[in-house]
């Protein structure tokens, strides 16, 4: 008994010395490259989360903003992430008005630097990167009641974050449903959700952080991207349009059979790939008619394209958010690579 | 390490069930001498776990919710939305559609949802509260898959006038209002009368003075409640018995008050009206039930309306078969009609109808020994087709020394749930087609009651069930979420309770201790994803729960700590994410007074003592410490 008692007290003490060791280890920055996956989470649970899946493993480490800061709670959907100069900004959506947030957090360990709150924050959208030390967030703003066709404050805002002192310091009046912005030079190019019907195009001066213009589109304009020629590409309901983001004039509209779906640049720039009466296609920016060609025969409910890899990374969710989804991999030309068990409702990605 | 770790932590308790068990075999009265009042489950489920709550309970919570007095002293769980928010029950392991709740008798689940919201339930509308454990669709019918929740009223037959006023304040700018009236009298040569009237309000503004616990956000709600009682009854000399009891009730939840585009409102009005004659083994029950749901989000003017209307009618005729002083053999024979009538938006907004029967007979056989119980129904829907449903249930007593009793107890029972009225009628979603949830549950038990001494009294329950409930429904997102009769669910489990008691002159003391352990799991592969969810613990049923409670007391005065422990609960299906396991305290100090012969009792609660971190499904943190003084003033007789 006695014995037994030493050798638990010795063993305990060998443990403690091994854990000693590896805390005193140099701050390891775990999370140097790979890819995050955004978790959305189930609505009222608040439940997102981020994940990081290294480009090598088959297995994603769950939370790791948790992990990294264990006394602190993401607590909301996880709605948008990019970086600035090493910091990362996650857009937290909470269902309750007034508890979104932003995590400002250090790139590569994910530990938490500040956090901006209401009433600065409310519904954030989408985030980017528009200078040195500045993003811009997209926010609804507090959304009233869907059937009542009042769930689109008008307008919503985009809030201007310093990253210096990790304040947001301006709020530039948008459009209504406020969400995808791209950047070309000196100039965001503003969109809004579909659903919000809004048709105006938002052109943002980012010297100023004011509004330069308001263009008319037709239909709800939702920028994608810049491609290699540095034309503006947006999709407006059946439509892919490219624009030439200095005239603002339409160099060429792509009209589908249906929406495309997760519409998303490739890596060189060169082309799209999208969903479509489920399947996943390709399409080459220099294409004059819609018609892509098929990389996978199914569909998934986000795309994401590696740069490093050209990978396709689609998400697949089991239709109740109430247990994980998956995240499966292709190499750029369908092949299937695996199949990952991420989080709850996976529906971004992070590629760094 | 870490299972002894999470057990040790939630390794506490609940209950009297035991006592009201010992009660049960030793004052057994001649059934010839009194008059049959009561309801079905009281009386006709041997071998079942009954827990009658003590009236020293009710008193203590007199301002309290129905969801804090059962999580402290049953292992019953609750998901809980926030202070004063939605809060459903999981009754061992079951979902919230799977439990009755029975007010003097009838099911006053809210028929759209099948369930009951217990926020909506304060303590201070009712005399009499009991927890039937297991499946009792035998004498219950629907809903009654995991247990049952006994509500009901008390007449009082001291004569004369008494008025009562009760006022708490509490933390967060909240504060709770009683005044009521008892009277009883004589009517003449052959009738009394006996009678309560009751009003409650309740307001709840929650203005914590911070936002945020632990990073947790803490979300801005208040909660107006109102409620009404009345209670008449006429008895005569000859037992016969007429009685009314009503109880209004109306909860006004706003969530994010302040905020003016995001705000909603939930309301909820019920009003419930029971009329009763019973004569010599006769009973004759009317009642009606109106609920109404309004839901509104921005612009309260124009809610989202739901309006249902139950008019109840039951009959019953109790035979004593046998009525030796040894040997007692009773059967009742009973029918039930009920008309729903329900306005729904969510249905289209047309008036649907639907007739629902009920038949039964239960059996009751009693020796020295031995209880016996042996039951059937058969449930009659329109447009449906629920299964009969036995139980046969039986209790007998081991050991019979005067230092030591020990009763063993077993009973099998079938179960079924009528599904809702939202799962048969939801425009596209609802499936007329569903079929009847049907379940099956073993359960036995040994019970014993030992007193140590004069002084020292020592009562000790262990249960174990098991309950497969098959063709569960689910709202399947694979069919555009429409109904369908998919999961199978198996929930097992053991329920220990002890309850010691010290009494010398003016001294009391007692400890209850509950532990429950509740393992219950999706067993059926319907989807490609089930895989990941078979065989796991159901969402916000946590595998431990402990309740303890102890109390001293001295003269007037007396002390309680209340303790409720519960072990992680999972919140996704595949059990990948959990809230912690938590532990929370509650002490309450009251003291009985006399002032120029009014006696005036004072309690005063602190609650959480420990600041304890507790999230609700929303992910938002419950208040912290907080406490309360209440002030009950009772009026002597005039």
């Amino acid at each position: 008994m006695k014995n037994q008692l030493t050798k638990s007290i010795a063993i305990g003490l060998v443990a403690l010395s091994v854990w000693n060791c590896k805390t005193s280890d140099p701050e390891p920055t775990p999370y140097e490259s790979g890819v995050f996956i955004l978790n959305a989470g189930n609505f009222s649970n608040n439940n997102g989360t981020v994940s990081f899946l290294s480009r090598n493993s088959n297995t994603v480490a769950t939370n790791i903003f948790q992990t990294a800061n264990p006394s602190l709670v993401l607590s909301g959907g996880v709605q948008g992430y990019t970086e600035v100069n090493g910091k990362g900004l996650i857009l937290v959506d909470n269902s309750t008005a007034g508890q979104d947030k932003v995590e400002i957090v250090e790139t590569g360990t994910f530990v938490s630097r500040a956090t901006l709150k209401t009433p600065n924050i409310e519904n954030p959208r989408q985030v980017i990167a528009v200078g040195p030390n500045k993003a811009y967030i997209s926010c609804w703003d507090v959304s009233g009641d869907y059937s009542a066709g009042t769930f689109y404050k008008d307008p919503g805002y985009i809030a201007v974050v310093d990253l210096n002192t990790n304040t947001v310091t301006k709020k530039i009046p948008a459009v209504k449903g406020v969400e995808k912005m791209v950047v070309s030079g000196t100039e965001a190019f503003v969109g809004s959700n579909t659903y919000s019907g809004d048709q105006t195009l938002l052109i943002v001066d980012l010297n100023t952080d004011t509004e330069k213009q308001r263009i008319a589109f037709g239909s709800t304009p939702e920028p994608i991207a810049l491609d290699a020629t540095g034309k503006l590409w947006l999709q407006a309901g059946k439509d892919l349009v490219q624009l030439d983001p200095a005239s603002r004039v339409v160099a060429k509209r792509l009209t589908f059979a249906a929406a495309p779906g997760s519409v998303t640049i490739s890596a060189d720039k060169k082309s799209f790939y999208y969903t479509l009466s489920g399947k996943t296609y390709t399409i080459s920016t220099d294409a004059t008619t819609a018609s892509g060609s098929i990389v996978i025969s199914r569909s998934f409910s986000t795309l994401g394209i590696d740069p490093q890899t050209n990978r396709i990374y689609g998400t697949q969710n089991p239709l109740l958010y109430t247990q994980a989804g998956y995240v499966i991999r292709y190499e750029s030309t369908g092949t299937l690579v695996d199949s990952v068990k991420a989080e709850i409702a996976p529906s971004g990605f992070y590629f760094r | 390490m870490a299972i002894v770790l999470s057990t040790g932590r939630s390794s506490f308790a609940q209950t009297d069930s035991l006592i009201a068990a010992m009660n049960r075999v030793e004052t057994a009265v001649p059934l010839s001498a009194v008059t049959v009042r009561d309801i079905a489950p009281e009386r006709f489920l041997a071998g079942q776990k009954l827990q009658r709550i003590d009236s020293t309970i009710l008193l203590q919570f007199k301002f309290g919710s129905l969801t804090d007095l059962l999580a402290l002293n049953t292992p019953l769980a609750f998901k809980n939305y926030g202070p004063g928010q939605l809060a459903t029950i999981a009754f061992r392991g079951t979902s919230a559609n799977h439990t009755a709740v029975l007010w003097n008798g009838i099911n006053i689940n809210q028929p759209n949802l099948g369930q009951t919201d217990f926020s909506t339930l304060p303590v201070a509308g009712f005399d009499r509260l009991a927890v039937q454990y297991g499946s009792s669709a035998s004498a219950v019918g629907s809903d009654a898959v995991g247990g049952s929740i006994l509500l009901g009223s008390n007449p009082g037959w001291k004569s004369g006038i008494q008025a009562t006023i009760g006022q708490q304040l509490a933390s967060f700018q909240n504060n709770q209002t009683q005044v009521g009236v008892r009277y009883a009298s004589a009517l003449g040569q052959s009738w009394k009368l006996s009678g309560k009237t009751f009003a409650y309000r309740n307001q709840f503004n929650n203005a914590y003075p911070y936002t945020e616990r632990q990073h947790y956000f803490l979300e801005p709600s208040t909660t107006a409640q109102r409620g009404f009682i009345q209670d008449l009854y006429f008895l005569h000399k000859s037992g016969r018995q007429i009685s009314i009891n009503a109880w209004l009730t109306d909860n006004d939840l706003i969530i994010t008050p302040q905020d003016t585009i995001a705000r909603e409102r939930t309301r909820t009005q019920s009003a419930r009206l029971l009329a009763t004659y019973e004569a010599n083994r006769m009973t004759f029950r009317v009642g009606w039930i109106r609920d109404v749901l309004d839901y509104a989000k921005q612009n309260f003017d124009n809610p989202s309306h739901t309006e249902t209307e139950r008019l109840i009618s039951r009959a019953e005729r109790e035979f004593a078969l046998l009525s030796g002083t040894n040997r007692q053999l009773n059967l009742r024979i009973g029918g039930e009609w009920s008309h729903y009538r329900t306005r729904t938006d969510g249905y289209g907004g047309q008036l649907i109808q639907e007739d629902r029967g009920d038949l039964y007979a239960l059996l009751r056989f009693q020796t020295t020994r031995w209880l016996v119980s042996a039951n059937i129904r058969q449930a009659f829907v329109t447009r449906f087709n629920p299964p009969i449903t036995p139980s046969l249930g039986a209790e007998y007593q081991l050991v019979k020394r005067d230092r030591f009793k020990l009763t063993a107890k077993g009973s099998v029972s079938r179960s079924y749930r009528v599904p809702t009225l939202n799962e048969r009628y939801w425009i596209d979603l609802g499936n007329p087609n569903l079929l009847p949830e049907s379940g099956l549950n073993f359960e036995a038990g040994l019970a014993a009651n030992t007193p140590l001494s004069d002084r020292v009294n020592l009562t000790t329950e262990l249960t174990g069930y098991h309950n497969r409930v098959d063709n569960w429904t689910y709202w399947n997102p694979t069919t555009n979420y429409h109904v369908e009769n998919l999961q199978l669910v198996v929930a097992r489990g053991i329920e220990f309770n002890t309850n010691l008691t010290y009494v010398q002159n003016s001294w009391r003391a007692g400890l209850r201790l509950g532990y429950a352990l509740t393992r219950s799991s999706q067993e059926r592969a319907y989807d490609a994803y089930s895989q990941d969810v078979i065989g796991k613990q159901l969402v916000y049923v946590p595998i431990h729960t402990g309740t303890l409670n102890a109390y001293l007391q001295h003269g007037q005065t007396r002390l309680s700590v209340q303790m409720q422990a519960n072990s992680r609960r999972y919140i996704t299906f595949d059990n990948s994410q959990f809230f912690k396991g938590t532990t929370l305290t509650n002490i309450l100090l009251e003291h009985s007074l006399t002032w120029k012969t009014v006696p005036i009792r004072v309690q005063g609660q602190v609650n959480n003592v420990f600041d304890a971190l507790v999230v609700g499904v929303k992910r938002n943190a419950l208040p912290g410490r907080n406490g309360a003084i209440n002030l009950i003033i009772n009026f002597p007789s005039l």
